[in-house]
Order: C-alpha cells, then sequence, then structure tokens
C-alpha cells in the first residue's frame, strides 16, 4: 500500500512539473503584462505538434525537440506580439479579449486544417520502458520529460532574478512609468516577455506531448490545467507557479487513483471556483490594466 | 469613448419615434407573415435557426456587450437547457414546451452557480472560465447515468406535418428573437443597462457611483442562462435526439460571438444584422470549404474587427451617422471656438 | 562625477497636450528651466502641472508646440529614450519597484549604462556613497521601507546616471515634515551640482523657499511668473485666489 502511494506521488510530482511549465508562460504574461492569454492552450498544442512532426518526418527525438522549441516559439510569439498585441493596447479590454479568443479559433482550425482531428502520440525508443528508483518502477518518459520541465522551470526563475533585463522585466510589471523614465523600453521588453511565455508553452506543448496523447480539437484542457496553476500559484511568480504545478499534479494522480476517472475533472473544477473565491483579491490587482 | 455612443440621443417627439422604430416593426411584420405563407421547408428552417441564434447572442450581448464581460461558452447554458428538458421527458414524459421554463431555470442557477466565483473578481477569469467550462459540462454529461451518456435521449415526435412542424419553431424561435431583443432593447434604456455600460468602461468609477456591480453582473449572467436555457429546452423538441458532442459543440459558442461581434456588441441591433449575416456567409462557405476553413476564415474577421472596428456593424454605421451629423454643424461650431479664443 | 556634464537649457513653447482629443489640458505653456536653477511650477489642482511634467517626459505626445533641450527637439521622443537625453522623471507618489532589492532598483536607474557594467557598477557605489544610510539596506525589498527611505531610493535610481535635467512631481506627498525637508536639502543640493531642476509642487511654501524662479499655471496656462523672491510676501493672496475666496 504504502509502495503504491509512493508511486502515485513519483507520478504526480513528474506530473506535476509539467504542469508547472504549462501554467508559467500563462502566469508570467498574465502576470508581468496583464494579459490574458486565452490562445496559450492553442501555442501547447502548436508545441505538440511540433514535436510530433520533427519526430515522423526528421526522426528527431522529443527531447531534442523540446530545446528546439524553445526560439522556435519564442519567434513565434513575438511575431504574434508586434502583428496582434501591440494594436491591442490601444482597444478596450473586452476587444483584446475577443482578439486573443478570435486567435485560439484560428489556431485550433489550422492545426485541424493540417493534422486533422485524429488523436495522435509520439512513440520515442523509451516511451514504454520503465526505472527503477528507490523500488519504485517510474515510467522513463515522465522521468525525462518532468527533468526538463524543472530545468526550464529553473532557468526562466534565475533569469527574472539574476538578470538585469529579468528584473527590468519585473520591474515594468511594478511599476511601468518608473521603468519607463528609467529607460527601459517597455514595448521591446513585453514583445520579449510574451515571447518567452509562448516559448515556455511550446516546450509544455512538446513534455506533454512525450506523455499524453494530443489532437488539436482538444487543447483547451490544457488551458484549464494551466489556468488552475495560475490562479492557484499566482501571478507572475515563478517559485509559486511551481509548487502549484506539484499540487494540481499530486491532486490529479491522487484522483485519478481513487476515483473514477472523470471526476478528476469535478474535482479541477470545484478547486478552480474555490480558489478563485479565496485568492480574489490577489488576482484583482494584476488585472487592473489588463486584456 | 464608447460611452458616448449610449447617450440618449436628444429627446425625440413621438413621430420621430415610430419613424425609427417602424423599419423594424415592419420586418417583424413580413417575418410573422412569412410563417404562414411560406411553403418550402428549407427556407422556415433556416429562418429559424436565424431566430435562435438571434435569441441567444442577444442573451450574450446584455452581459458581453453592455457589460464587456465576455462568455466564451454560451453553449453550456444552451446544452444544459437542452438536457434538462430531455431529461424531463426522458423519466417523467412531459413535453419540453411545458419544461422549457425550467430548462431555463436551470441554466439560470448554472449561470449563477459560474458567477459566484468569476465575477466577483474583475478581468478575463470569467471569460476563461467560461471558455473551460463546457469542456467540463460535456465530461459530466457523459458519465452521468440520467443524461444516458453518448448513448443520448430521443425525444417524441409531435403529430404534425413536416411542414407544421417547421412552422411551430419558425413562430416559437421568432417569439423569442422577438422577445429578448425587446428585453435588450428594454435593458439598454434602463438604469440596468446604464450599469452594465458603466461596468464595462470604468468600473472603479461604476463602484464609485454606487452601483452594485457584482450583482449587477450575477443578474446579467442568469439572464443569459434563463434565455439560453429556454431556448436550448426548445431545441431539444425540434431536433428530437440529443447527445453530449452535438448538444455541446463549441461551434454554438463561437458563432455567437462572431454574430455579436460582427454585428456589434452593447447594441440591440447587432445581433439583429450578425446572426444572419454569420449564417448567410457561413452557409456560403460551407459550399467550397470545409468548416474548419470556414471557422479560420471567421476567425480572422474577428481579429480584424476586435482591433480595428471596434463595435462592428452597428459601430461603422454609427459612426457614418455621427461624421454626417458632424460635418453639417461643423461651420457652427468653428464660430463658437473663434469666439471662446478671442474671450481668453 | 559632474565631470563631463553638458548643461543645457529646457525650453519649452506654447506646447498643448491633453488626454482626450479636442480637450487640451495644456492650452499653451510656456517655461525655461536653467542649469543650476530649481524652477518651480505652482498652479491650482487641474492647472496642469503634472500634465507638463508628464509632457515633458515623453509620457504625452504634445498636438503642437516645442520642447527643446539645448538645441534639440525632444517632444517626439518616447519616454524611455529621455533618460539617453539626460531627462529624469521622478513620478508622483511611490514609484520603487516594491519587490526588487534596493541594490536591483537603483541598478535599473542605470538601465542605459548596461553595456558597460563595470561603469553600471560604480555609477551604484557612487549612490550607496552619496546614501550612506542605503547601503546596510541594499539587500531588502524596497516594499519593506520607510516612506522617507523609499524616496531615497527613488532619488538614488533618479540620479544614478548622472542626468541634467530632472523633472521632479511632488517630491513631499506622504512624507513626514522632517524627511520633507531633507528631500527640499537633497533637491538644493542637485541643484548645486548645476543641474536644471523642474519641480511642481502643491507645498507652496517649500517650494518656493528653494525655488529660483516660479512658475504659476491656471487653467493650462501660464498665469504668474517671477524671481522667487516675488512670491515671498503676497502668497497667501496667490493661494486664496486659486481657491477661488
Amino acid at each position: 500500500m504504502l509502495e503504491h502511494l509512493a508511486a502515485i506521488a513519483a507520478d504526480g510530482i513528474l506530473l506535476g512539473l509539467i504542469y508547472a511549465i504549462a501554467g508559467l508562460g500563462l502566469s508570467l504574461v498574465l502576470g508581468i503584462m496583464g494579459i490574458v492569454n486565452v490562445a496559450h492552450s492553442a501555442f501547447i498544442m502548436l508545441g505538440s505538434f511540433f514535436a510530433f512532426e520533427l519526430f515522423e518526418r526528421l526522426g528527431i527525438d522529443p527531447i531534442i525537440s523540446f530545446f528546439l522549441a524553445l526560439p522556435v516559439f519564442f519567434v513565434l510569439g513575438t511575431v504574434v506580439y508586434r502583428m496582434l498585441l501591440t494594436r491591442l493596447e490601444r482597444v478596450a479590454q473586452a476587444q483584446g479579449l475577443v482578439a486573443m479568443f478570435g486567435l485560439m479559433v484560428l489556431i485550433e482550425n489550422l492545426g485541424t486544417i493540417v493534422w486533422t482531428t485524429d488523436t495522435r502520440v509520439i512513440t520515442a525508443s523509451y516511451t514504454n520502458s520503465s526505472v527503477v528508483v528507490g523500488g519504485l518502477f517510474i515510467a522513463k518518459v515522465k522521468l525525462i520529460a518532468g527533468i526538463l520541465a524543472l530545468a526550464l522551470t529553473a532557468i526562466f526563475w534565475a533569469f527574472l532574478r539574476f538578470t538585469l533585463v529579468g528584473r527590468a522585466i519585473r520591474a515594468m510589471s511594478q511599476n511601468r512609468d518608473a521603468a519607463m523614465s528609467a529607460g527601459i523600453d517597455v514595448r521591446r521588453l513585453s514583445t520579449m516577455m510574451f515571447g518567452l511565455g509562448i516559448a515556455c508553452a511550446g516546450a509544455a506543448g512538446v513534455a506533454l506531448a512525450m506523455i499524453f496523447p494530443f489532437s488539436p480539437n482538444t487543447q483547451v484542457q490544457w488551458l484549464a490545467w494551466a489556468f488552475l496553476v495560475v490562479i492557484l500559484g499566482g501571478l507572475g511568480n515563478v517559485a509559486n507557479t511551481l509548487v502549484a504545478g506539484l499540487i494540481v499534479g499530486l491532486l490529479q494522480t491522487l484522483c485519478a487513483a481513487f476515483l473514477p476517472f472523470d471526476y478528476v475533472y469535478l474535482v479541477l473544477y470545484v478547486l478552480l471556483a474555490a480558489v478563485l473565491v479565496l485568492r480574489r483579491e490577489g488576482l484583482t490587482l494584476a488585472v487592473r490594466r489588463a486584456i | 469613448m464608447l460611452s458616448l455612443f449610449f447617450l440618449p440621443s436628444t429627446r425625440e417627439s413621438a413621430s420621430g419615434r415610430i419613424y425609427r422604430r417602424a423599419p423594424w416593426l415592419l420586418a417583424l411584420s413580413v417575418l410573422a407573415l412569412y410563417g404562414v405563407l411560406g411553403r418550402q421547408l428549407f427556407l422556415l428552417s433556416t429562418l429559424g435557426t436565424v431566430f435562435l441564434y438571434i435569441a441567444l447572442t442577444q442573451a450574450w450581448n446584455i452581459l458581453g456587450g453592455y457589460g464587456g464581460y465576455l462568455n466564451f461558452g454560451m453553449v453550456t447554458f444552451f446544452g444544459v437547457g437542452a438536457y434538462t428538458s430531455a431529461v424531463l421527458f426522458q423519466y417523467w414524459e412531459i413535453s419540453p414546451f411545458l419544461t422549457a421554463p425550467f430548462a431555463g431555470i436551470t441554466s439560470a442557477a448554472l449561470a449563477l452557480l459560474i458567477g459566484i466565483p468569476t465575477l466577483r473578481i474583475r478581468g478575463a477569469y470569467f471569460a476563461l472560465i467560461t471558455l473551460i467550462i463546457t469542456f467540463a459540462v460535456q465530461i459530466l454529461v457523459l458519465d452521468m447515468p440520467f443524461t444516458q451518456g453518448a448513448l443520448g435521449i430521443y425525444l417524441q415526435p409531435l403529430s404534425l406535418t413536416p411542414l407544421g412542424v417547421e412552422r411551430l419553431f419558425y413562430y416559437l424561435f421568432l417569439a423569442c428573437a422577438a422577445l429578448v431583443t425587446l428585453l435588450v432593447y428594454a435593458i439598454e434604456h434602463s438604469n440596468f443597462g446604464w450599469a452594465l455600460v458603466a461596468i464595462r468602461e470604468d468600473e472603479d468609477a461604476a463602484e464609485i457611483i454606487g452601483i452594485r456591480t457584482v450583482e449587477v453582473k450575477w443578474i446579467a449572467n442568469c439572464l443569459a442562462g434563463f434565455v439560453a436555457g429556454v431556448v436550448g429546452g426548445l431545441y431539444a423538441q425540434r431536433i428530437l435526439y440529443i447527445e453530449p458532442t452535438g448538444t455541446f459543440a463549441f461551434d454554438i459558442s463561437l458563432n455567437v460571438v462572431l454574430m455579436a461581434v460582427i454585428g456589434g456588441a452593447g447594441t440591440w441591433q447587432g445581433p439583429l444584422i450578425g446572426a444572419p449575416l454569420v449564417l448567410l456567409v457561413a452557409d456560403a462557405l460551407r459550399v467550397t470549404f470545409t468548416s474548419e476553413v470556414n471557422r479560420a476564415i471567421f476567425s480572422v474577421i474577428v481579429i480584424l474587427i476586435a482591433l480595428f472596428i471596434p463595435g462592428g456593424i452597428m459601430g461603422l454605421w454609427t459612426r457614418w451617422g455621427r461624421g454626417r451629423a458632424e460635418k453639417a454643424a461643423a461651420g457652427g461650431t468653428q464660430g463658437a471656438r473663434a469666439d471662446e479664443q478671442s474671450v481668453q | 562625477m559632474n565631470m563631463s556634464r553638458t548643461t543645457s537649457t529646457l525650453r519649452i513653447q506654447e506646447i498643448v497636450a491633453g488626454y482626450t482629443p479636442g480637450h487640451p489640458v495644456l492650452r499653451g505653456v510656456n517655461l525655461v528651466a536653467k542649469p543650476g536653477h530649481i524652477t518651480v511650477v505652482l498652479g491650482p489642482n487641474g492647472a496642469g502641472k503634472s500634465t507638463l511634467l508628464r509632457s515633458i517626459a515623453g509620457f504625452l505626445r504634445p498636438s503642437s508646440g516645442s520642447i527643446v533641450l539645448g538645441e534639440t527637439e525632444i517632444s517626439a521622443l518616447p519616454p524611455h529614450r529621455h533618460i539617453e537625453r539626460g531627462i529624469a522623471l521622478l513620478p508622483q507618489g511611490r514609484s520603487t519597484f516594491p519587490e526588487l532589492t534596493v541594490t536591483e532598483n537603483i541598478e535599473l536607474g542605470g538601465w542605459t549604462m548596461r553595456s558597460d557594467r563595470k561603469r553600471l557598477r560604480r555609477a551604484v557605489e557612487a549612490m550607496f556613497e552619496r546614501y550612506s544610510h542605503l547601503r546596510e539596506l541594499r539587500n531588502k525589498p524596497t516594499g519593506a521601507l520607510s516612506g522617507g527611505q523609499q524616496r531615497a531610493v527613488e532619488i538614488a535610481r533618479l540620479i544614478v546616471s548622472d542626468p541634467t535635467v530632472l523633472l521632479i512631481d511632488e517630491p513631499s506627498v506622504g512624507l513626514s515634515p522632517i524627511v520633507a525637508s531633507q528631500v527640499y536639502r537633497e533637491l538644493q543640493a542637485l541643484k548645486a551640482e548645476g543641474r536644471a531642476i523642474l519641480l511642481v509642487d502643491q507645498d507652496v511654501r517649500a517650494a518656493i523657499n528653494v525655488a529660483d524662479y516660479v512658475y504659476v499655471l491656471n487653467s493650462g496656462r501660464n498665469d504668474i511668473e517671477g524671481d522667487s523672491s516675488a512670491f515671498h510676501g503676497d502668497l497667501g493672496a496667490m493661494v486664496r485666489r486659486w481657491l477661488g475666496v
């Protein structure tokens, strides 16, 4: 029994690490820039298919795709920001939200046109093998994806904390006017930040694709998970997002072990509602200027 | 700035008001008449769908258009309404015509349930939650024993000729559309409507002047839920068979947003323009494109409208009208400005 | 640190600016801020004082008129380009980055020097020498500091890049009288280093005490102006006039 629980916990922690990076991009873009990126999970889906295509066509391992996704999706994010969001700064909040919604629908349907609604999986050489760690059988693929996710989280944390640019990004979210008068080009940093958020979504998509089946039209479920991580962890804080991801991951595996499969979603939504009620002050503050 | 649109124009004379309303009343009478005279099943059925969407879009419009809180999961209310009626028929054999109000109440209750956590906080949380809750409700419906999961529920066909059925639903949905439009018109010209617009424009200011913003949002959301529930209940009787995937199709949520945004959210005329236009264009596109391409095209249109034509077609129309009025008044104002300058 | 400061005069001519088109807050303001001078802008609420500073700092683009620093027209520059020209704004109210430490705050004031890390580090170190009481707080987040300490961080952040023109908006609001007087003394020290200081203030008496030249705005236009000595006498009358008594 105890061993069983330990296996569940290990599973939950590894999944939680991946949920953390799925939520991280959303959290940073929302917390630092005040943009509710409804299309976040659409980019996650693109990340999954990015790995899928590289794997199927060129035989590139998802581990490599994970790192390739970062620059590719960063550029994609900056292009989207330049095209849509610079314009959005000038329109009302609801308009911006509609545009992001449109973007989500666009990406999802472009995805469906290219890849159809079929469910795909990536079967790498290590997909079905497991390793024994301290007497526990752990799926190798989850271990790999979890470690990659943890590494990415650590990189983001260090970037925002220890580099001047990272501090400037945090400064921008804390006092925009003062940041501008200090000479910080807020628009350029915002573009960069959004690019980083999308890079994170893309990498999360790769990591998720290593473990779960995916298709273009089921992407919204990742929005639900990512969003839960965000509101649980608060906005724009990397360390808290990591903890929130772990909680969600553990919760999911525990529910899945003791409840019929689909009740996981029920628990998820009850938790979502409860957290929204409890944390509402903290959540309101950050979205003052928001889209 | 947008709120300028909502300032009542100078008091009109009674004749002026009739003149303004006449085209709409005329259109309504023509449509009512067509219900009797029309014999083409396809046209009656298509128009019925247009009316159904007008009702849904108007309902969305209350909180989404006037209040600025967007519901990306309108289908949740619609689907729950449809299932309420269907389940009541399944177990007690009550006709959906009788249970439609109850379907509305169920959906309104759900709207309240969703609204309590999400509408107390500002910002886009409501929009996000409505988007992802559709997914959850669909899964629940698939798994609950009393909804019969993926098997779905069959309803009793009405003992009418096909033409009779189409006519019946033509009138039912026409009535729904007209009543909800009337409701939205009344809201637009009421304190409640003003409160919603105030919330959209500046929620802090709205609170300061004493608007109970949270309650206003809750009521608006429940109204939307009620309307969508009633329409959903009637819809169940119309198509006679409901199952989770089709009833909770994301397309319905999407269409409602498209119609409101393209027609002009936050005006009572917007959905009247948007619903037929979107369905017409969608039908035309369907001949040549798959539905994915179709949706991709619409999503690009929506992005462009959101970015460049806030207010949709109604927004353009109002601006055009104002532009003309300003041109006409330009000579006078310039004189006035010159006076002001010389005084100071 | 003021070895090679190029000192230039800030000249504002007939600027018109506002937040909604057709309703300017500033309706033609003229003003000159000279190096080594504290130029004070006074006026009743809504006269356009803060708007004026925001326009000069680039946050609000004037619809007409000119803002010239030395020989260069700067009215079209975005806010973040002003510091390169030596113009720094201290915004109204608290403006530190509360979750960043004192050092990090001051460092960001030298953002434009970031390509030369050594120089940046030296400049930050110079600030700790100048405001030595900040040194022991250097690793604390500024949100945890007292109001006076935060103001010191703001001033250090403002001058770490050694700007020549300082735009100061309501520096004493929310501070105790003792701290406020320290702030005004610091402004005089900064002026003595040859900087041009443009000070907008509600605290009329304190501002006039440090001023070299005073402008009074009313309804977005120049009202009266003169050497500060001219204002010492009839202060009461002026303030009463603003209140409409």
